[in-house]
């Protein structure tokens, strides 16, 4: 990623002035990002094992309760959801993206940008009244005959899938673009030389192109979605309730400075680990989330 | 064959339908709010009865609603113009310097961006309780500035790292002072990258909400915050009217972002 100026790239030992070189222009922001990032953060995960008395009951109040275990279950589930989803629809979007016509597909790449870009809340208000008992979804439903009675879509894990995929999905489509848009074709002429069909040419040769790139993006979006705290709580139910809310809880309401520290940094730890994973294994595909 | 879009036969259809129909997922929820401000049902009925402007009066009407939105221009402006002068000069030390652990910095720098935001807001309202900045205008501007300067770093050092810095040099060599080439050729050179630092910034401050929840007091609060407060309550029609129009803002602003990259780069 980082490109080197000419003094680094000398390859005799650094002069020592060099070392100090250019330190003075990160002074501020370093000193700004300790006091109020780093030391805030270390603060609220140290408050874990010394609050209310120093030692890991917090830790073992949180992995050994059903009903804490039951939240990051359900965290899990809905990330797990939300990707499949996203990665069902969005390979064949961003496999059209990559061949389409490039009129139709600079007005596709407008709506992902507008979808985007519009303010979360908004995005979460639409889907909070298209998806209530007398929402639009349900209406056209009975409309067409489908149902007689009004589907609970909202305030339920039904709700959260969509409002999230909604939200996930350009996440997704971006990084895949990138990738297919990438393959060579002639290496599928190739396979369709040799004899391949249709099929095989996807299943054997564009697919397993496409994996590294497929898999680094469900990464991204299963790490995004882990940490998710507006959407979940405002089309979720109380019963399927996801981590970031058990933060939010812990603290707001029920004060609890220990456990809430504690859940933030089970968070931290899956979703830091997950992105080290993502470097490790992914990190020269261009996922997008850079 | 696969990469050719006339030669895929009955599979192009099947991709192009896909692909309309996520389109149409991803923008009718923004069209239907849109329309949905207009509608004159109070129980955000659809297609409405009639159509009316009562919501945009409600909303201008009220006192709060007007404030809040104050309150987040002011914020975002201030994390604005800080995340820029501060996203410039860590980046002439990020890409020019030669000091130590300068990559590690750099991710460090970089971090907020992928941190799950609530730990920060919890972390930050935990420590702003201690130092008393809870609720003030000051805590939101620092909450907003450490969630905005990795994306001002990032567009500014990236925009630097494609300058010539020769080009600099010359300019002293020809009579400017250090300074005074910086400002005079090294900015505008890289304007592209401080204009999208901006946006970001402004962006990332006035719709953030997690971090608002946090910090929101009953006397200070920014838009996302009140209209976080207003639909726990109820899914009330004039959120739609203050929705869209932050739906406009938002057009505005890619136009704008558009347009910039045209005449900046030009």
């Amino acid at each position: 990623m980082s490109t080197y100026s000419d003094a680094s790239s000398v390859s005799a030992p650094v002069p020592r002035a060099l070392r100090r070189a250019g330190f003075s222009g990160v002074v501020p922001a370093l000193a700004f990002v300790a006091i109020f990032f780093i030391v805030p953060v270390a603060a609220l995960l140290l408050r874990s094992v010394l609050e209310p008395v120093p030692g890991f009951g917090n830790y073992a109040e949180l992995l050994g309760s059903a009903t804490y275990l039951k939240i990051f279950a359900n965290t899990f589930i809905v990330s797990g959801l939300v990707t499949a989803i996203s990665l069902l629809i969005g390979f064949p979007v961003a496999w059209a993206l990559a061949i389409m016509p490039g009129r139709l597909a600079s007005v596709i790449f407008a709506i992902l940008l507008l979808s985007m870009w519009t303010n979360l809340l908004a995005r979460t208000y639409a889907w909070m009244v298209l998806l209530q008992r007398t929402g639009l979804i349900n209406k056209m439903l009975m409309g067409m005959g489908l149902i007689n009675q009004p589907l609970p879509l909202v305030n339920n894990l039904t709700g959260v899938t969509i409002g999230m995929t909604y939200i996930m999905l350009p996440f997704i489509i971006l990084p895949l673009y990138g990738v297919i848009k990438k393959i060579d074709p002639a290496i599928l002429q190739a396979a369709a030389l040799c004899g391949a069909s249709r099929r095989q040419c996807l299943t054997r040769v564009l697919l397993p192109l496409a994996v590294p790139g497929m898999a680094a993006g469900a990464l991204l979006v299963f790490v995004m979605s882990l940490g998710y705290f507006v959407t979940p709580s405002l089309l979720g139910g109380t019963a399927n309730m996801m981590l970031a809310e058990l933060i939010a809880q812990f603290v707001q309401s029920l004060v609890n400075w220990g456990m809430g520290g504690a859940a933030a940094l089970v968070l931290l730890v899956v979703t830091l680990s997950l992105y080290v994973v993502q470097l490790r294994f992914f990190g020269s595909q261009n996922t997008g989330g850079r | 064959m696969l990469l050719n879009f006339d030669r895929l036969g009955w599979w192009k259809y099947a991709l192009l339908t896909i692909t309309i129909l996520a389109a149409a997922f991803l923008l009718l929820p923004i069209f239907f709010i849109a329309a949905l401000s207009f509608g004159s049902s109070q129980w955000l009925i659809f297609p409405p009865p009639g159509w009316t402007l009562q919501w945009y009066g409600e909303l201008l009407a009220d006192r709060r609603w007007l404030e809040s939105a104050w309150t987040s221009f002011k914020i975002a402006s201030i994390v604005t113009v800080l995340s820029v002068l501060l996203g410039l000069v860590t980046s002439f030390g990020l890409v020019r310097g030669t000091f130590l652990f300068r990559d590690a910095l750099k991710a460090l720098f970089l971090t907020p961006m992928i941190l799950p935001v609530v730990v920060l807001a919890v972390a930050l309202y935990a420590f702003f309780l201690r130092v008393g900045l809870g609720g003030t205008l000051a805590g939101f501007v620092i909450s907003h500035l450490v969630l905005a300067l990795p994306f001002s770093i990032l567009s500014i050092s990236s925009a630097l790292e494609c300058f010539d810095k020769s080009i600099e040099d010359a300019a002293i060599l020809c009579g400017a002072s250090p300074l005074e080439a910086r400002i005079r050729v090294t900015l505008p050179a890289i304007s592209h990258g401080i204009f999208s630092a901006a946006v970001f910034s402004f962006l990332t401050s006035w719709d953030e909400v997690v971090v608002a929840i946090f910090m929101a007091s009953p006397t200070l609060q920014t838009l996302p915050v009140k209209v976080w407060a207003t639909l726990r309550q109820d899914l009330t029609p004039v959120v739609a009217a203050a929705s869209t129009l932050l739906i406009l803002l938002t057009i505005l602003l890619m136009a704008l972002v558009a347009l910039a990259r045209k005449v900046l780069k030009s």
